[in-house]
């Protein structure tokens, strides 16, 4: 009997442990309809607010893109993204911590890492869906125009997005109790959207509050995004950043979280 | 080799010890109860044994091998219930155990394992719709998907109904046939003396007596009684010089007597021998609970469940 322990492999869980937790994941938000409510109505709600209300007459010298395509639709992706990121995967997260069901996975051979890579994941596929969802409807709906150079355009709206998963690793590492993570990514949410021109354009805030707001992740993904739509390139200074958003918040996150 | 070693186990939170020195010794096969009061330190005895909370000082080992130096080793063998745990809400008994089934170098059978814990009916019931006894029912088969050679479960009766209780103590009593190692914490008497080979009792962070049921009994130094009622005048004297006898009380026509060895036997033989004519007779053993009682003072049962 003791050889058998001995012989015993250091056993890591494979691809078929960490495709059957992205599924597991993945079920978990596809069953969770109060959460689905947000990530896709939410931009759906402004789509077509906007839609109805912003003009799509071309503006004088943006290559033929209107105020629509590039204020309204790089808004609404990342109302998206900050939506997912920011509010609904921390409050999976603290969910599963304040439920034990983390502490539950610690006695496994998985590791706990694997549910934060799996959420990831499906975080990722959400947003994708979410972004085909607007974006589908915006340029069949309101005759949108998609930038040129739409390479451009995801690589800085996948910088938007591991800055507001970042984000969102943060506030699931403070957060003490899985309503409070909804209460702290809601509140995060609002006021970078605030600051970050959601409300309006962000000519109309204080100055202060622009210079400032622009620099945080909601703001500068939208004026990053923006830009690509025009067939420039970004300005330095937003995806700085974007950058320092995923390096400070990604640090800190790794620093507070808690398993249990 | 033996299943479960710890040695000098110490745990403090705060000022307090919840575990000031535990050793416990579990051969392979064996079922041993871990028996207390709510904070006599049973539940951060197993998670240290579990690899979950590391110990102030002391060593344990798993089937020879460290849980936190061979962390990958150990969880490939040993099965965990714990207390108050919860699984992914959403998903439904089949889909949970076959997710768990994926972690380990070689699972049990999804299906087989779900018949034997009695889920099948429920098998595509969402975890947050079962009740508590089918919670604690799947809690189980996650615990043993990975065949494990050693199996803790914590408390896994608390707050269920008799029946459920019954189902859940089946399916030990299938585990120990099948010569898997189990740890099995409890303030149950009834559980720990139904299901376990030997009992640790946990006092204040101690073990204050290790023992089979019947040897804790027996060290309690608790007699036996028997009672009977006899129609007409008893003379004590007749069952009184019995060896196995230490005492004789006659109140009106019932009799209580004390003692000990075979003692139903030898009374009821003298009884015949002196043509007495006894009904109602009966042998009360003392209890799990009263030698709890007698080892550490307090008494177990009647106690509120964690």
């Amino acid at each position: 009997m003791s050889a058998a322990v001995t012989d015993t492999p250091a056993f890591r869980p494979g691809p078929r442990a960490w495709a059957a937790m992205v599924a597991a994941e993945a079920r978990m938000v596809a069953r969770d309809t109060a959460g689905l409510v947000v990530p896709i109505g939410l931009p759906m709600l402004f789509l077509v607010m906007n839609g109805l209300g912003s003009s799509t007459e071309p503006l004088p010298g943006a290559g033929g893109m209107s105020a629509f395509d590039i204020y309204v639709l790089p808004l609404i992706l990342v109302i998206g993204v900050a939506t997912i990121g920011v509010v609904n995967m921390p409050s999976f997260l603290s969910y599963y911590r304040k439920s034990g069901v983390l502490r539950r996975l610690g006695v496994t051979p998985a590791s706990p890492v694997m549910i934060l890579v799996a959420q990831l994941v499906v975080s990722v596929l959400q947003t994708a869906l979410g972004v085909a969802l607007a974006v589908g409807v915006a340029v069949l709906g309101f005759g949108a125009n998609l930038p040129d150079r739409w390479g451009a355009a995801i690589g800085v709206f996948a910088l938007a997005a591991a800055a507001m998963y970042a984000v969102g690793l943060l506030v699931a590492s403070i957060a003490p109790s899985p309503n409070a993570a909804v209460a702290i990514g809601l509140g995060t949410f609002f006021v970078l959207g605030a600051v970050g021109g959601m409300f309006g354009p962000a000519t109309s805030l204080p100055d202060g509050v622009a210079r400032v707001g622009e620099l945080l992740p909601f703001g500068a993904a939208v004026i990053a995004l923006g830009t690509t739509w025009l067939g420039e390139a970004p300005e330095l200074r937003h995806l700085l950043a974007l950058a320092a958003a995923i390096v400070v918040s990604g640090l800190l996150a790794a620093r507070l979280f808690r398993w249990q | 080799m033996l299943a479960v070693r710890a040695d000098a186990l110490r745990k403090r939170y705060g000022d307090r010890d919840a575990v000031a020195g535990v050793d416990l010794a579990v051969g392979e096969g064996e079922v041993l109860g871990i028996l207390g009061r709510n904070g006599a330190g049973k539940t951060t005895t197993v998670e240290m044994i579990a690899g979950l909370r590391r110990p102030d000082s002391g060593t344990v080992q798993v089937l020879g091998l460290d849980p936190w130096r061979d962390r990958r080793r150990v969880r490939q063998l040993l099965g965990v219930q714990l207390q108050e745990s919860e699984l992914h809400a959403a998903l439904t008994v089949s889909e949970l155990v076959r997710l768990y089934g994926t972690f380990y170098a070689q699972s049990a059978d999804a299906g087989e394992l779900i018949e034997a814990v009695g889920l099948t009916e429920q098998r595509d019931v969402r975890f947050e719709r079962l009740s508590g006894g089918q919670q604690q029912r799947l809690s189980i088969a996650l615990a043993l998907v990975g065949q494990p050679r050693v199996v803790i479960l914590d408390e896994l009766t608390t707050g269920l109904d008799p029946e459920a209780r019954r189902h859940i103590w089946a399916i030990v009593e299938g585990m120990r046939d099948d010569g898997v190692t189990v740890l099995l914490v409890s303030h149950l008497m009834e559980e720990v003396e139904r299901l376990c080979d030997r009992v640790a009792l946990l006092d204040g962070g101690r073990v204050v007596a290790q023992d089979s049921p019947a040897g804790l009994i027996a060290a309690a130094g608790l007699g036996q009684r028997v009672r009977f009622r006899v129609a007409g005048a008893f003379d004590r004297g007749t069952i009184l010089a019995l060896a196995e006898v230490t005492d004789v009380q006659v109140r009106g026509d019932r009799v209580t007597v004390h003692g000990s060895g075979d003692l139903l036997a030898a009374v009821s033989t003298a009884l015949v021998g002196a043509g007495v004519v006894a009904m109602e007779t009966r042998l009360e053993q003392p209890t799990l609970d009263d030698a709890f009682l007698a080892l550490t003072g307090r008494s177990l049962e009647h106690e509120g469940a964690a």
